[in-house]
């Protein structure tokens, strides 16, 4: 009987431990997967990137908000390392680069909040982005385009969904596929 | 005896009554004088004087740390922001390509009070929330850098002083985004509306 009690109490012992441990080692796995097969700065060449004005579409936006992930795309793309240099539009010494891509970002739904509203009941009040966001060569051939979301449910202001959505498109960015500079010269090219 | 008291009893009354009455119009009339002399002091110096504001800077004035608190101002043709001891950083004025105006509502008390409002039992704290907010305005700049890059800045003012910071910019040859009322129009915080 005491036996059993015992071979019981370390299975259960095992089995927190496993538990315990198990997780942060997988997770860890794959964000190490992901850093090596997102992380384009392994091949010799890199692409710029020049962030675009944000458009504004069909959505009346306040020229705050567009500013606002403007601003944003800007920091966060540079943080992520994936590109050589980040660019504002209209930068004169864009035209001396050679490989870079023009990020456009288009908004398609706004909702907006109210801080007050989420302080008094948690539940409603909350502001939410969706952008269109493309990564197109100077030649006008989109390389990669995805629709990405930001929202502010609980705390924060509401300007702090522009960071949220910012983050979340650098983030989309790092981790997807974008082909070798070398291979879409020819799009340069054509202009 | 009697008809010599009585008058000589009630003439000090009726002699002081006057009195009372022309000193409550003259300090009436002292008070308006100064209300309207104040005004009038006001006025000469809010247009000599050069512009500066207490804000807070929310984002992307280049140089300034966000969300810090400091003097804006407009000196000859440049703005400037100043945080403390720090030194300043401008922008000309003729870099300025768009000013906006917009207005916001937020919760006072940053972290503490939200911790506060957290912690207070029986849902007091949304109760609490519910009059701790005030509206600021939000003022947004478009400028163009020395390589032509645009740049966009957010500044939160209190109620009022954005008007006057857009008013001073456009006398200085800003341009304001012809979308800028329906903008203004549509409250930043308080009007839920979802656009698709």
């Amino acid at each position: 009987m005491k036996t059993s009690k015992r071979v019981s109490w370390i299975l259960l012992t095992m089995a927190i431990v496993t538990i315990i441990f198990a997780p942060p080692r997988l997770s860890a796995q794959t964000a190490t997967a992901k850093s090596s097969s997102g992380n384009g700065a392994s091949g010799a060449v890199q692409w710029s990137v020049q962030v675009d004005k944000v458009n504004p579409g069909d959505v009346d936006i306040e020229p705050a908000f567009r500013v606002a992930i403007y601003e944003n795309l800007v920091d966060e793309l540079g943080k992520t390392k994936r590109f050589q240099q980040v660019f504002r539009d209209s930068d004169r010494t864009t035209s001396a680069v050679p490989n870079l891509l023009i990020l456009k970002t288009t908004v398609q739904k706004y909702t907006a909040g109210s801080e007050t509203r989420r302080a008094v009941t948690t539940v409603s009040g909350a502001t939410k982005l969706t952008v269109r966001s493309q990564l197109c060569t100077r030649g006008g051939q989109v390389i990669l385009e995805r629709t990405v979301d930001g929202n502010v449910r609980f705390l924060g202001s509401n300007l702090r969904a522009t960071h949220n959505l910012a983050r979340n498109v650098a983030k989309t960015i790092k981790q997807s596929a974008v082909p070798e500079p070398s291979l879409s010269v020819p799009a340069q090219g054509a202009q | 005896m009697n008809r010599t008291v009585v008058p000589w009893q009630h003439t000090p009354d009726a002699h002081f009554l006057i009195p009372r009455r022309v000193l409550a119009c003259l300090i009436l009339f002292i008070l308006c004088s100064v209300a309207a002399l104040a005004q009038n002091a006001s006025q000469p110096t809010n247009l000599t004087a050069p512009f500066s504001a207490r804000v807070t800077h929310l984002l992307g004035f280049e140089g300034a740390p966000t969300n810090t608190n400091g003097t804006l101002s407009i000196q000859d043709s440049v703005l400037q922001f100043q945080n403390g001891g720090k030194p300043a950083v401008e922008v000309k004025i003729a870099s300025v390509q768009n000013v906006f105006l917009g207005e916001q509502s937020k919760q006072v008390g940053g972290l503490p009070m939200t911790l506060g409002k957290a912690a207070a039992p029986y849902g007091g704290g949304r109760v609490v929330s519910l009059f701790a907010h005030k509206k600021y305005d939000a003022l947004t700049l478009e400028y163009v850098d020395a390589n032509g890059g645009i740049h966009g800045a957010i500044f939160q003012l209190n109620k009022g002083q954005g008007e006057i910071l857009r008013n001073e910019l456009v006398a200085k040859g800003v341009r304001v985004s012809q979308s800028e009322d329906a903008a203004t129009k549509q409250s930043t915080a308080e009007v839920p509306s979802e656009n698709k």
